[in-house]
């Protein structure tokens, strides 16, 4: 079996994320405007949503993922649903940690329970409580279509934990990404582009991931 | 054959009463605990009573679900019950439907003595309390059916019920607290629709996916 890297196009791909994930960063750090009422606090937008928005991927990834293993029965997407399960709740924990740092110094306090930090929260709790089920042993096939049901009901609840999340407080202030789309274009393009850099990052994770996660399948087969 | 199933989980009850004498001693337990740790004012406890109710309620519904599928543990009833020619979404209602009758009668009897032994007043339009009280149920039952079918035969059973349930139950502990907060003040239904529109629509959506999905969840 050729090692992960040793395919070229996962080389090719490894090469363009390291590089653009450097000029992100670069960028980010020295390039992008100031806002004034903001400083160096707003900087860290530009790793906040781009997490959220691939731990939320990841999360749908799991329900297509669960529902394509019910469908088809075919392991290989349980091993991608449990690869984006996991990355996908590194990115929600980054963005746990990255809201409350921006948070401190704008809204004066470390936690506010908005709609989309408290539905993260609770995704997050939700998913320690996935991989402890997967962890726990059993019947591996039940285990399978057991975790693809659990990662389809956790998706189709979010709008239901973000509307009630809403409902609850109208009084909190919304996150100021909603106002991304009417930024300047140095910190709009900037933006994009850290969500696309990412992106690329997450799939190549998701790629290495899922492909361990079948390492660790055959190896368990032939022991 | 689900007026069967339904009949089946009403006579093991019946019989045991397992169920709703644990759930129900157990809350007598927490109103103990929440009486001797919240020396407030009245006041205060008032305006805390409705969230008070339903974490109460919350903690004797993973105790009284947890135990209703522990039974099918027992001489591996479960496998024999499932290997029945029969539509499994039917299982999940039928104990959707018991667990919903379970857990009714258990506040039924227990709201007596949360608003007595807190010292509270009783809500002036108990019937409506009471009414909204069971349409919530039956969400929060749909939810905790469809989890606990899940972790019925998983090592740690018990811990993991919580754990996954919690969280997923979170939108309904928001809007049970205010639904039924927004009855004990007295507001107009208008004030608090949009809450019984997310009750009605989880009930909805894990009624059908629990129905669809259950099959998956408990095959061997």
């Amino acid at each position: 079996m050729k090692l992960f890297f040793q395919n070229k196009k996962n080389l090719i791909l490894l090469i363009i994320v390291s590089i653009l994930f450097i000029v992100n960063l670069i960028n980010i750090i020295f390039f992008t405007p100031m806002i004034a009422d903001q400083h160096w606090a707003q900087k860290i937008f530009y790793v906040h949503v781009p997490s959220a928005w691939v731990g939320f991927l990841g999360y749908f990834i799991v329900m297509i993922s669960g529902f394509m293993l019910l469908i088809k029965n075919d392991i290989k997407w349980d091993d991608t649903a449990l690869a984006a399960a996991e990355i996908g709740t590194f990115f929600m924990a980054l963005v746990l940690i990255t809201g409350p740092i921006w948070a401190k110094p704008i809204w004066g306090t470390t936690w506010i329970w908005e709609p989309r930090l408290t539905t993260t929260l609770i995704l997050f709790l939700y998913y320690m409580g996935y991989f402890m089920f997967r962890s726990f042993g059993g019947n591996i096939e039940r285990i399978r279509r057991q975790a693809a049901v659990l990662g389809i009901i956790a998706f189709i609840n979010v709008p239901i934990i973000f509307l009630s999340v809403q409902f609850w407080d109208p009084e909190i202030q919304s996150h100021p990404q909603v106002e991304m789309a009417n930024q300047p274009p140095e910190i709009l393009y900037s933006f994009l582009f850290s969500l696309l850099v990412f992106t690329l990052m997450f799939i190549l994770m998701l790629k290495y991931k899922a492909y361990l996660i079948n390492l660790k399948n055959l190896l368990n087969e032939n022991v | 054959m689900l007026f069967s199933l339904i009949k089946k989980e009403l006579m093991m009850e019946f019989r045991s009463k397992q169920i709703i004498l644990s759930m129900l001693f157990f809350g007598l337990a927490i109103i103990l605990i929440f009486a001797l740790s919240s020396n407030v004012s009245r006041v205060i406890l008032t305006n805390y009573a409705p969230g008070m109710f339903w974490l109460m309620n919350l903690f004797i519904i993973v105790l009284g679900v947890h135990r209703s599928f522990a039974y099918e543990k027992d001489f591996d009833a479960f496998s024999i019950l499932i290997s029945n020619p029969i539509d499994r979404g039917l299982i999940f209602i039928a104990k959707w439907v018991s667990g919903f009758l379970f857990i009714s009668v258990t506040q039924f009897v227990i709201f007596v003595p949360f608003f007595k032994l807190l010292l509270l007043e009783f809500p002036e339009n108990t019937l409506l309390f009471l009414s909204t009280t069971l349409f919530i149920n039956i969400a929060i039952m749909a939810v905790a059916n469809l989890i606990s079918g899940i972790v019925l035969r998983s090592k740690f059973s018990e811990i993991l019920l919580p754990l996954l349930l919690f969280p997923l139950l979170s939108p309904i502990a928001i809007a049970a607290t205010k639904i039924s907060n927004s009855v004990i003040s007295l507001q107009p239904f208008a004030m608090w629709n949009e809450w019984f529109l997310i009750i009605a629509s989880i009930i909805v959506i894990f009624g059908l996916a629990g129905y669809a999905l259950f099959d998956y969840v408990v095959e061997e």
